[in-house]
């Protein structure tokens, strides 16, 4: 098979991944962790969009994931193919919309840290309609600017190399137990019932947290 | 989405393939070498691609200070396209056609003729307008191995790659589930899991 008939035959496993995340997400009330990053707020926020072939169910709120309406398309075979994100990561908030079946990132935020204090993103650019057509810029930015276009820069994709690490992290647990015994004994039956949402059915969070660092190799998270 | 500023909206792609020991100076004359040839009204090319400075469009002048940054390879990816409204093409070939006939004293013209005039009509319709372009900025982190590539369009993407190869001597891998598993790596138990995989059904009625 060729790569891109590898990587076609996979998808599905990117929508698996968004749905382990949002169910954990929900299990263990907005904090998940990895034994390199420790403990995080991770949640579902504003969107999630849930599908299976033609059938889309776009939902959109301040904690879309928790609707009724998600769960049933759930239950009715979809699955999430894109969902907003919060994550809360040491002293970084950051959002951003998961796209199941690439893994692409879009509409990133980050706090830049410029001049030496916290500026949201964009704030105090002038908007597109005013700065006018564009112009050839005279060769070779005044050194200070450019030094501070530099560090911007390198603080960007640091922090977004953070955010892709814990990624991998939970993507690298995943695939653990998705391609272990752990999916068929406890986490597949764990994600039905939840799937299901019967009222009053009680989910064992610390008992599916003990068998989830088991099978992970008993490393414990904090 | 910018890579230097804004909120980032960006592909990945993973770089396989070792670099040259004078791959600074190798891909700089790469670079230079496929930096961005703004299109001319009068040249056959209706779409061309090249490099720019990231965040400079019309920088293509490129030198090593705005190309590498540390140990990051910072460029924009530059895509310049004819593009001529439609009203405007057909309004022109109609007058071109009528003028044709009447100065030829016929009534109808051979599909040749249509083919000639219009290309004709295009070409200077192109001097009385500018080409569209279209910036993507592409950032490759050397010592990760990876490819960010501020676009989700394919047709981009495709694009970019042709360009990047030609231009480095590395494979660029896109991300998605399979090649990020592949890059993380699984036991040899979790590959014999991972080639039968077959998709989780939850539902009652799964659609997929």
């Amino acid at each position: 098979m060729q790569l891109l008939d590898r990587i076609e035959a996979r998808r599905f496993v990117g929508r698996e991944f968004l749905l382990f995340l949002w169910f954990e997400s929900e299990l263990f009330e907005g904090t998940l962790s990895t034994v390199a990053h420790g403990s995080f707020g991770f949640w579902i926020e504003r969107r999630i969009v849930l599908s299976a072939g033609k059938e889309v169910t776009q939902i959109k709120g301040a904690y879309p994931a928790g609707s009724r309406e998600a769960k049933e398309s759930l239950q009715r075979g979809k699955l999430p193919e894109l969902a907003g994100i919060h994550v809360s990561l040491r002293e970084h908030e950051m959002n951003f919309v998961l796209k199941a079946d690439t893994l692409a990132l879009s509409g990133l935020s980050l706090a830049a840290v410029l001049d030496g204090g916290a500026e949201e993103e964009g704030a105090g650019l002038p908007p597109a309609e005013l700065l006018g057509p564009p112009q050839r810029k005279k060769k070779g930015p005044a050194r200070g600017e450019s030094d501070a276009a530099h560090e911007a820069f390198y603080d960007r994709m640091q922090r977004t190399r953070e955010l892709e690490e814990l990624l991998e992290a939970l993507y690298r647990d995943f695939l653990a137990l998705r391609l272990g015994p752990a999916w068929e004994a406890f986490v597949e039956p764990m994600l039905k019932t939840w799937c299901a949402g019967d009222e009053g059915t009680e989910l064992d969070s610390d008992g599916y947290r003990e068998k989830r660092e088991n099978a992970l190799g008993g490393k414990k998270r904090r | 989405m910018p890579a230097l500023r804004g909120s980032l909206t960006y592909a990945r792609f993973f770089v396989e393939g070792e670099l040259p020991e004078d791959f600074q100076d190798r891909s700089m004359r790469a670079i230079r070498l496929r930096a961005m040839k703004p299109l001319e009204p009068d040249e056959e090319a209706l779409e061309r691609s090249g490099w720019c400075a990231i965040g400079e469009p019309f920088e293509l002048e490129l030198g090593h200070e705005n190309v590498f940054y540390n140990e990051f390879v910072n460029l924009g990816f530059r895509t310049d396209r004819w593009v001529i409204p439609g009203p405007m093409m057909r309004a022109k070939m109609k007058e071109a056609e009528a003028a044709y006939l009447q100065k030829k004293g016929r009534e109808k013209l051979s599909k040749r003729e249509k083919t000639e005039l219009k290309e004709l009509v295009a070409r200077k319709l192109r001097k009385q307008l500018s080409p569209s372009m279209s910036v993507v900025d592409l950032s490759w982190s050397l010592n990760d191995g990876i490819v960010r590539f501020f676009s989700l369009s394919p047709r981009k993407a495709a694009l970019m790659m042709e360009l990047f190869q030609k231009c480095f001597p590395v494979k660029l891998v896109p991300e998605a589930p399979y090649t990020l598993a592949a890059r993380l790596g699984l036991s040899k138990a979790e590959e014999r899991t991972w080639e039968e995989l077959t998709p989780t059904l939850l539902g009652i009625g799964d659609l997929a």
